[in-house]
C-alpha cells in the first residue's frame, strides 16, 4: 500500500541512557581531536585562484605526496587514540585543498581497528550526496565494527559542496529532512517498513546491519546558524555544533538551541554542544605565537578561500539569510589579523596553563563540556602536530579533566 | 511615464504582476531569467496591440511558489492566467528562458497561439555550440555578457548594488536553479517541437555570448515554417542592443 509518507514523524526522541549510564556521554569534559586532513602541496601560484575550492584544478594533486600526507594523519590520529583523546573526529568535502576526507567513512573504518578507546565522529557525510538506506547502512557498519564507538554529525554540506555534487541546493533542505527521516526510521523502526516520501521511495526499507549503539549512535546537527537548520536539531532532540561562527554567534546559537529544544519537550545536556576550537600550546607563550599563526593564516586565507558564489548557491539561502551574510561579508576588510581573529572565535595558543584557562572559561560561557579542538591545521608539520597533541593531552588534559567544564 | 498599468491577479494563490498597456489584438511577453532589462521596450508595440507582460512566479514582482518545480508549471500557470485575463488567442512573445516558455506553451495549446515570436529561447541542446551555463557563471561576469554594448544594460543597473538589489537577484536565480539547477536541459523537448504549427519568427543576435546564434538554424530544422531573423551586432538581449528589432517583430505579427 503506497501511503504518502512525506512528514518528519519520527520513532521516538533519541535518548542515551545506556552511554550516560556508562559514562560515555553526558559525564565530565570530553576532549576531541578533529582533523581536516587537508592536501598541503600548493603550487606556487596558488594566489593566482581566487579560491581553493570547487573548480581548483585538480592537477595539482599529486597522489604520491597525498600517500605521504595520509600516513602522517593517520599517525597523528591513531597517536590521539593512544594519548587518552576522547573522540576522533571527521568530516567530508570535495573538489578542494582543504581537506582529503571526500569520503570519510573510508577514512572511519581504516581508523576503527588501529584505534582503541576514542569515539569516532564522523561529522559528517551530508545525507543529501548518498542515497539515505545506504548511509544507514555504513553508520550502521561503523558502529558495529567499532562496537558502538560511532558517533554521528548530520551536515547539509556547504555551498560548496552542492557546487560539486549533482544536488540542488534549492531542495537541499527539505531533502536533508527526509534523508533524516529515512535514516532514522531504518536504525529504529524493525523492518521492513516503507517510505514514499518526495525525494525517496522505499517499499521494503530493512537494512542490515543494525547499529550497536541503541536506539542508534549519537547524532549531532552541524551548520554556521541558519534557524532552519537550528530548529531542526531542536525538533529531533539532536545536539548541534557551529562551526566557523564568532563566539559571540555561537553562544547565541547555543542558547537557541536550548530553547528551541525545550519547545520540543527535548533537554539539551553540555555534551551535546561540541564546541569547535583551533588550539596551539607550547612551552612558552613566545613559542607558541612564533610556531603556530602562519599556520593558521594560511588556513583562513588559502585552504579555506571560497567565493561568495560559492558558499551560496542559488536557493542554498533564504533570500532573508543572503542578505544578512552578504552584509557581513561587506564589512570584512583586510588581511590577516591573528589577534583580531584569535578574539572572535575560539583559538587558545600558548602555555599549558593559558589554553587550560581559556578552555576553561568557554566551557562556562557556552554551557558545553564537550571539546572539539583542530590541533593540526593547514600546512602544519607533522612534528608540530605530534607536539601539540603530545602538550594538550598531558598538561592541559588533566587540569581540565579535574575542574570537570560545565555541568 | 509608463504606459502601462500594473494588475495583480492571484492564480491558483500565486500573485502575479500584470503590467498592460495598447489596444489592439493580444500580445504576450514572456521575459528571461531575470527582469533588470525590463520590459519597457514593449511600448513601442501598444500602438498596434494590447501588450501584456506578466512576471513568472519567483521573478520581479510575482509571488513565489516553491510548487514550480519545472517548467510544466509554468505552462499550466499560465493557462490559468489567460484564462482569468479572459485572453483566448494571443500573439506569443519571449525571450531565452521566457521564449523556452512560450515555445513549451505553443506545442501544447497550439490554438491559442496565433504568432509565436522566440527571441534567443533557452532549450536546446546543439552539438558544438554549448550555451553558457547561468548558474555556474558569477552575476558579474554574466551581466555584461547579456548585451553587445554594456552601456544599454548598464544604464538599468544600481551603481552600487545595495543588498535589496542582491537579494532580488539570488531570489530569481534561485527560482532557475530550481528548474534547471540538475536538468539544465530536457532531452525530450525537441520531440515535441513539430507541434508548434503557427507562424513562428525566431530572432537571434550574431554576437549573443549566452546562446551561440548557431542554435537559431537548430530551431528552424525542429520548426521548418519558422522564418529566422538574425540581427547583427545585437547580443542575447536583442531588443535592447538593437531597438528597430521592436518594430521588425510588430511587422511580422501584423
Amino acid at each position: 500500500m503506497i501511503a504518502r509518507d512525506t512528514g518528519l514523524q519520527l520513532p521516538s526522541p533519541a535518548t542515551y541512557n545506556t552511554l550516560i549510564a556508562e559514562g560515555k556521554m553526558g559525564a565530565g569534559i570530553r576532549f576531541n581531536v578533529m582533523h581536516f586532513m587537508p592536501y598541503v602541496h600548493l603550487p606556487e601560484n596558488h594566489k593566482d585562484y581566487k579560491t581553493t575550492w570547487v573548480n581548483f584544478p585538480n592537477k595539482f594533486y599529486d597522489p604520491e605526496k597525498g600517500h605521504e600526507l595520509y600516513r602522517q594523519y593517520f599517525d597523528q590520529l591513531i597517536l590521539a587514540d593512544r594519548l587518552g583523546f576522547d573522540a576522533i573526529v571527521l568530516n567530508e568535502h570535495h573538489n578542494t585543498v582543504y581537506s582529503m576526507m571526500a569520503t570519510p567513512n573510508v577514512v572511519a573504518s581504516a581508523l576503527i581497528p588501529q584505534t582503541r578507546n576514542a569515539r569516532i565522529c564522523v561529522w559528517g557525510v551530508p545525507p543529501n550526496f548518498m542515497l539515505p538506506n545506504r548511509l544507514a547502512e555504513e553508520y550502521a557498519i561503523l558502529d558495529v565494527m567499532s562496537k558502538g564507538r560511532l558517533e554521528i554529525a548530520f551536515p547539509l554540506g556547504t555551498g560548496m559542496e552542492y557546487w560539486s555534487y549533482p544536488v540542488s541546493p534549492v531542495t537541499a533542505r527539505e531533502k536533508f529532512k527526509e534523508s533524516l527521516k529515512v535514516m532514522l526510521q531504518a536504525w529504529t523502526a524493525d523492518g521492513p517498513t516503507t517510505h514514499y516520501g518526495n525525494f525517496y521511495t522505499y517499499r521494503f526499507l530493512n537494512p542490515w546491519p543494525r547499529p550497536y549503539q541503541k536506539p542508534h549512535p549519537p547524532c549531532y546537527i552541524v551548520g554556521s546558524g541558519s534557524p532552519e537548520t537550528i530548529e531542526l536539531a531542536a525538533e529531533l532532540g539532536f545536539g548541534y555544533s557551529s562551526v566557523f561562527v564568532p563566539k559571540k554567534t555561537a553562544q547565541e546559537l547555543n542558547q537557541r538551541l536550548r530553547e528551541r529544544a525545550s519547545h520540543y519537550g527535548h533537554t539539551i545536556r553540555p555534551d551535546q554542544l561540541p564546541l569547535l576550537n583551533f588550539v596551539y600550546v607550547a612551552e612558552t607563550q613566545e613559542e607558541a605565537e612564533r610556531e603556530y599563526p602562519i599556520h593558521l593564516q594560511r588556513f583562513f586565507e588559502d585552504y579555506a578561500r571560497s567565493s561568495p558564489q560559492w558558499l551560496a548557491p542559488p536557493g542554498y539561502l533564504s533570500v532573508e539569510q543572503l542578505k544578512i551574510r552578504a552584509a557581513g561579508a561587506d564589512k570584512m576588510h583586510g588581511g590577516f589579523d591573528f589577534k583580531a581573529i584569535s578574539e572572535a572565535f575560539f583559538i587558545a595558543v600558548g602555555t599549558p596553563e593559558k589554553v587550560a584557562n581559556q578552555i576553561g572559561e568557554w566551557t562556562e560561557r557556552m554551557g558545553t563540556n564537550h571539546i572539539n579542538s583542530v590541533l593540526h591545521v593547514a600546512d602544519m608539520p607533522h612534528w608540530k602536530a605530534v607536539k601539540n597533541m603530545t602538550l594538550f593531552a598531558e598538561q592541559v588534559m588533566p587540569k581540565l579533566r579535574r575542574s570537570g567544564g560545565a555541568q | 511615464m509608463s504606459k502601462f498599468v500594473r494588475e495583480e491577479v492571484t492564480v491558483n494563490g500565486v500573485k502575479t504582476v500584470v503590467h498592460t498597456a495598447g489596444k489592439g489584438e493580444t500580445l504576450v511577453f514572456f521575459h528571461g531569467a531575470g527582469t533588470v532589462d525590463g520590459f519597457d521596450f514593449a511600448e513601442a508595440w501598444t500602438d498596434q496591440f494590447r501588450v501584456v507582460v506578466p512576471h513568472h512566479p519567483g521573478f520581479g514582482e510575482s509571488g513565489d511558489d516553491p510548487a514550480f518545480t519545472d517548467v510544466h508549471d509554468y505552462v499550466l500557470h499560465y493557462l490559468e492566467l489567460f484564462d482569468i485575463l479572459k485572453i483566448d488567442a494571443m500573439h506569443l512573445t519571449g525571450i531565452s528562458m521566457g521564449a523556452y516558455f512560450a515555445a513549451r506553451f505553443a506545442l501544447e495549446h497550439s490554438h491559442r497561439v496565433r504568432k509565436l515570436v522566440l527571441i534567443a529561447p533557452y532549450g536546446l541542446d546543439v552539438a558544438g555550440h554549448p550555451a553558457l551555463d547561468i548558474i555556474a557563471t558569477p552575476g558579474e561576469q554574466l551581466v555584461p555578457m547579456l548585451v553587445s554594448n554594456f552601456d544599454v544594460l548598464k544604464k538599468r543597473l544600481p551603481e552600487k548594488p545595495d543588498m535589496d538589489f542582491v537579494g532580488a537577484r539570488y531570489r530569481e536565480a534561485t527560482s532557475f536553479a530550481r528548474l534547471f539547477w540538475e536538468h539544465p536541459i530536457d532531452p525530450k523537448f525537441p520531440r515535441h517541437l513539430h507541434r508548434i504549427t503557427m507562424p513562428v519568427l525566431i530572432v537571434w543576435g550574431d554576437q549573443d555570448k549566452v546562446m551561440p546564434v548557431a542554435h537559431a538554424q537548430a530551431w528552424k530544422e525542429k520548426i521548418p515554417q519558422a522564418e529566422v531573423m538574425i540581427v547583427p551586432g545585437a547580443g542575447h538581449i536583442v531588443h535592447l542592443d538593437k531597438p528597430e528589432t521592436v518594430g521588425k517583430i510588430a511587422m511580422f505579427l501584423k
